[in-house]
């Protein structure tokens, strides 16, 4: 087992290798190249100032180098193993010998901060995001395919499976822009906020519901964050069921009439366990793999969502990090998800291998 | 009757020896011969349609697609003919007919009748006519159809009121979607009324108007950036099935780089860092291609592989037959129906994609584009105006759900799974 | 072969008392009766008409007997088998009439299985009417252990702790000849052969004693060695437990070693009944004899094998009244013997035959064989 891990981990190295390496090529091959939004944004400056920062920039990043050079410097930059580099009194880096150093992601040019740290802040709001999402729609897609499957042709089964492909088909950024403009605005319904993750003063609030000493209600820090998180969810949940649900329900109509669980039958089970305890065993094997597979899928829909309801998590940091055309931070973005996507899958793989007893990596 | 017949007729086991040999099981001998011969696409095809869903999504597209063609007949400001004060007669709408609008329902009627009007010439042969014709036709209109460069949409309007014009015939939309009414005063959006069906934008142009003509984007993005898609997607995949070996492991390891990037990372990263000008539109489809060939090359892959494994295609490679005729020969034709499913559920993501893109504003500049529209409901300090939500949402919902509804049906008239349920 | 045949057709056979139905002594009561089970399936192709999988079987077991049915593949034993358990999914499945009378222990008047509900019937599957399939290597539960799948049929059917329950497991796996059968029961089926699987299926089966082991073509999936052991084991087993077997094979050497009484499908329907030496000694239905004219002899000379259709006479001596028709294909079912008419009929005695009786109309009754013959 453990070999099998570290050889999944190893041939993850080309994957994410290949992956910035599109990443990068796309955005330094793109006309102005990557930091032309910082030049062209210190317009103000005059063209000496302008000279001597660009040359700042070549210098730092070596952009005035060959890109597979430029590359091979970020690479050197994140790797584990490698040239170390300080930077001199001027702010320009030095190399002070090869060997192994802390992986660097790098500075953001928009930001002026640590590339590492501003993911660290938007990682886990995005985390939350997705751990609040991924277990309502397993719930959901996982019974409404079992019982489509259980009453295949029935008006359940007709139903949840035209519900969910609309559900489906409703575009986040048009529920997103409904919901805010009719629960979340003035004109129509006040009740939910716009956007963001907590109230403004959320800072000064109880964690937990309470009543001040005058009497007065309030909702503390922890439902005024559920209170936030309310519509985000809506608008990442409601499209992911239809998938895995569509997939459950064909996994199971595999399942229910195999022979095994004739066997059940015959040995007196009831219809219940026969279901869950049977069918839905061997069903669910096949969507543990696609349980890793709709992890990319999620982080983009977080990507809108977050956008729409400006809630500054991963998603809105890479999309702004685009828009600013900010390297590093691009970069990083790309990397983190791959890594995010590819460890998923593997975890996948692995439960596989302990939920199916036929399949060994030993 | 006759074919049921027959089918009994088959002939009872004659090879028993000890043991009961069966004969083919006695449920499926009797009933699966068909009463007609049947292509198996034919069958497919038939089968989806049956499905009320696809119908309905089917009349959809129908209705989208007339009115991306027939938009300039629909919504334009200029009158379709009009009488000056001086007494002559002309047809501003005429002159100012864009290249495409001229093309789309040339092309339109050409299919048509090549679909429906020679039902004796081979597929190939009509496809090849239509590619020509295409090239043909669309640069035809280039070449002799010259609107004029600036178009003033207001002068027929304000000729009108102020008499020069005595009369106009208008389309059943009095405005073009990029007139942004320049002769009233500048006001809110308006709500639907009479005048604007679904009332209007941000931008005082007529919202119905701009979703008509938004319509041929929609389309045109959705099956032009799945073509590409699939095309890479087939052509990578079919390399991988039939090299194998070195080949496969490489392009997984692209496939698995594609996939391991969320689609919408990529496309940001794709779009954003291009320019925008007036061939935003082609790029847009050609990157969502890009990023969406891997499910079809994925699929290619396994179906070559497959096959690669068949005794059948073990024993032609025994008979001296190359691998690649049994590949592409059966491959293919039994590859299409699946593969077509898959293209249809892309169409409908790759029209998401390009309203997302239009939305957040790396879309589209001038041209009118659902996501563009949908972006205008909510505004510069959380004004929300509610038609421009509802209208070219719903346009963009009704048309992916029409798709995926296509898909769905497909899915289940191929799948002999869903096939031997129904029937058992 | 054939040496055996007579030896056993001459054996002290317990014939007794068989037409009427038994109503002397609880020794010859039937232990399951189907009477006139009719299941249909719809048609593959829209609008079609159903497909009668059994139309109108009837047969009987008597306690510790074992009844062969015999036929090929879709002429409805499975079905008949199924239908006994009510694990014919219906839908698509349907029975549209006919009669599973059950013995259950004690009961002094037999109990329809048709009109049980689920519940009821769970009572009966795997405690009392218990059933193994042709597939070991999908009929078993991949991702649960050998232990878990027989531990649950005790623990369904028997008031017993867990620890209890695996000591029965335990035991039967020892009874159906596994050797370490502590180890075997935290094994999966996948890492277990075929044979070894089949062994696990009938351990299973057997764990809560049944009265009734329907075995559904046990040995068709297994390599020929196997299946003897199987069979063997099989045979020990019923003597050991005086349990009954209806033994669902196209095996007609399977039959000729294992039955005591053969009923043979054909189509849907049963076509002929009677005790096995008497079956192979003189069949009476043209079916059965071109197919037991196909079966080749050891030790003689032949060229090309008779097909079924080439041995299939029609008898010339049976009773005034009684005629066999020749197999017509056009006939619905496809390909059945005889018309609507032609119903199952005591022509000899202890020998039931399709077949068309003068006078009679679709809507009489067929008889109901019952023989409660067993070999000494």
């Amino acid at each position: 087992m453990l070999t099998y891990v570290i050889r999944r981990l190893l041939l993850m190295v080309p994957t994410m290798l290949g992956i910035t390496a599109v990443v990068f090529f796309v955005m330094a091959l793109s006309p102005g190249g990557v930091a032309g939004t910082q030049l062209s944004a210190e317009g103000e400056l005059d063209t000496q100032q302008m000279a001597a920062l660009r040359a700042y920039y070549n210098a730092r990043y070596g952009l005035d180098q060959p890109l597979i050079h430029q590359y091979g410097r970020w690479l050197n930059q994140i790797s584990p193993l490698g040239w170390r580099q300080a930077l001199d009194d001027q702010g320009l880096p030095q190399y002070t010998g090869f060997g192994f150093k802390v992986p660097d992601l790098g500075n953001s040019f928009s930001r002026n901060r640590p590339v590492l740290d501003l993911y660290g802040e938007a990682l886990p709001v995005t985390l939350l995001l997705n751990a609040i999402t991924v277990p309502i729609v397993w719930v959901i897609a996982v019974l409404s395919g079992v019982y489509a499957a259980r009453f295949r042709g029935k008006w359940f089964d007709v139903a949840t499976g035209t519900g969910l492909l609309a559900l489906w088909s409703i575009p986040v950024i048009w529920a997103g822009v409904l919901l805010i403009g009719f629960l979340a605005n003035e004109q129509w319904l006040r009740l939910f906020p716009t956007g963001g993750l907590n109230s403004t003063m959320a800072g000064g609030m109880a964690f937990m519901p309470s009543f001040a000493e005058d009497g007065t209600w309030q909702r503390g820090w922890l439902l005024d964050r559920l209170w936030h998180l309310v519509l985000p969810v809506v608008c990442l949940v409601y499209g992911s069921f239809a998938v895995l649900s569509k997939l459950m329900r064909a996994s199971v109509l595999e399942t229910i009439s195999a022979e095994y669980v004739r066997t059940a039958r015959a040995k007196g089970v009831p219809g219940k366990r026969v279901l869950w305890g049977h069918a839905f065993r061997n069903a669910l094997l096949p969507l543990i793999t696609v349980a890793a597979g709709i992890i990319p899928g999620l982080l983009g829909g977080s990507l809108i969502v977050e956008k729409i309801f400006s809630i500054d998590g991963m998603g809105k940091l890479t999309l702004d990090a685009i828009f600013a055309r900010d390297r590093d931070l691009v970069l990083a973005g790309a990397l983190i998800s791959g890594v995010i996507t590819l460890v998923c899958i593997l975890i996948a793989d692995l439960c596989y291998a302990i939920a199916d007893p036929r399949v060994s990596y030993d | 009757m006759t074919d049921s017949t027959r089918s009994e007729q088959a002939s009872p086991p004659s090879e028993a020896n000890g043991a009961l040999v069966g004969r083919a099981e006695r449920v499926a001998l009797h009933e699966t011969m068909p009463r007609r011969p049947r292509s198996y696409l034919g069958g497919v095809a038939l089968r989806t349609l049956g499905r009320t869903g696809a119908a309905i999504g089917g009349v959809w597209l129908g209705l989208v697609a007339a009115l991306a063609v027939f938009a300039p007949l629909i919504a334009s400001s200029f009158p379709l003919v009009m009488k000056s004060a001086d007494g002559t007669l002309s047809s501003p709408w005429l002159e100012y007919l864009r290249p495409m609008d001229v093309a789309l329902p040339v092309l339109v009627g050409l299919a048509l009748v090549l679909i429906f009007g020679f039902r004796c010439t081979s597929v190939g042969k009509k496809l090849l006519v239509f590619a020509v014709a295409t090239g043909v036709v669309v640069g035809g209109s280039y070449l002799l159809v010259s609107p004029p460069a600036i178009a003033t949409y207001d002068t027929y309007r304000v000729g009108l009121e102020a008499g020069d014009i005595e009369w106009a015939v208008h389309t059943p939309i009095a405005f073009s979607p990029s007139d942004r009414l320049r002769d009233r005063p500048k006001s809110q959006p308006a709500p639907p009324s009479w005048t604007h069906p679904l009332g209007t934008t941000r931008n005082n142009a007529d919202l119905a108007s701009r979703m008509i003509h938004a319509c041929r984007i929609a389309l045109a993005v959705g099956f032009i950036a799945t073509g590409i898609a699939v095309v890479i997607g087939v052509a990578v995949g079919g390399l991988m099935g039939y090299f194998s070996r070195a080949v496969d492991l490489l392009g997984m390891r692209l496939v698995e780089i594609f996939e391991a990037i969320p689609q919408l990372y990529l496309l940001l990263t794709f779009v954003a860092f291009f320019p925008r000008n007036q061939y935003t539109l082609y790029f847009i489809m050609v990157i969502i291609g890009l990023v969406s060939w891997t499910g079809y090359a994925r699929f290619t892959r396994a179906e070559f592989l497959k096959l690669r494994q068949q005794d059948f295609v073990v024993a032609t490679k025994a008979l001296g037959l190359p691998l690649r005729s049994t590949l592409f020969k059966h491959m293919l034709p039994n590859g299409v129906a699946p593969v077509l499913v898959t293209a249809s559920f892309g169409i409908a993501s790759a029209i998401l994609a390009e309203a997302f893109l239009s939305f957040i504003g790396l879309g589209l500049v001038d041209e009118p584009s659902w996501g563009q529209l949908l972006s205008q409901a909510v505004g510069g300090g959380g004004t929300f105006v509610w038609w421009i939500a509802i209208f070219p949402g719903l346009a963009i919902f009704l048309t992916v759900f029409a798709y995926n509804l296509i898909g769905e049906s497909l899915r289940d008239a191929i799948d002999p799974h869903t096939q031997k349920a129904s029937q058992a | 072969m054939t040496d055996t045949h007579s030896e056993r057709a001459t054996a002290a056979a317990t014939v007794s008392d068989s037409a009427g139905g038994g109503a002397s002594g609880t020794a010859t009561q039937p232990l399951l009766r189907i009477e006139h089970l009719r299941v249909s399936f719809p048609s593959a192709s829209p609008g079609g008409r159903r497909v009668q999988a059994a139309d109108g079987v009837s047969m009987t077991v008597f306690p510790k007997q074992t009844l062969a049915v015999v036929g090929e593949s879709g002429s409805g034993k499975s079905v008949s088998a199924l239908s006994c358990l009510q694990l014919i999914p219906m839908p698509p499945g349907r029975q549209d009439e006919g009669k599973i009378l059950w013995k259950e222990d004690g009961a002094v008047e037999p109990v329809d299985l048709t009109a049980f509900s689920e519940r009821d019937m769970r009572r009966i599957r795997g405690n009392q009417i218990a059933m193994i399939f042709q597939e070991p290597m999908t009929s078993l539960n991949p991702v649960y252990t050998v232990g878990d799948q027989i531990r649950e049929a005790i623990l369904l059917h028997r008031d017993v702790t867990q620890e209890q329950a695996t000591e029965i497991a335990v035991q039967a796996l020892k009874d159906v000849g596994i050797a370490d059968p502590y180890a075997r029961l935290k094994s999966y089926p996948h890492q277990a052969s075929g044979g070894m699987r089949q062994r696990f299926m009938i351990a299973m089966a057997l764990a809560c004693e049944p009265r009734l082991l329907l075995a559904d073509e046990p040995t068709t999936a297994l390599d020929v060695t196997i299946q003897a052991q199987i069979l063997e084991l099989l045979r020990h087993l019923q003597r050991e437990k005086d349990m009954a077997v209806m033994l669902i094979t196209h095996d007609l050497g399977v039959v000729a070693e294992n039955a005591d009484v053969v009923a043979v499908m054909f189509a849907g329907r049963v076509i002929e009944v009677t005790d096995v030496a008497t079956l192979f000694a003189d069949p009476l239905h043209p079916y059965t004899r071109g197919l037991l004219a196909s079966m080749p002899v050891l030790g003689r000379k032949q060229g090309r094998l008779p097909g079924v259709m080439d041995g299939a006479t029609i008898p010339d001596d049976l009773p005034d009244g009684y005629t066999v028709k020749p197999h017509d294909p056009m006939l619905n079912p496809p390909g059945g013997y005889g018309g609507p008419n032609a119903k199952l009929h005591e022509v000899r005695e202890n020998h039931w035959l399709l077949c068309e009786r003068e006078g009679d109309t679709p809507d009489t009754p067929g008889a109901v064989p019952a023989l409660a013959f067993t070999r000494g």
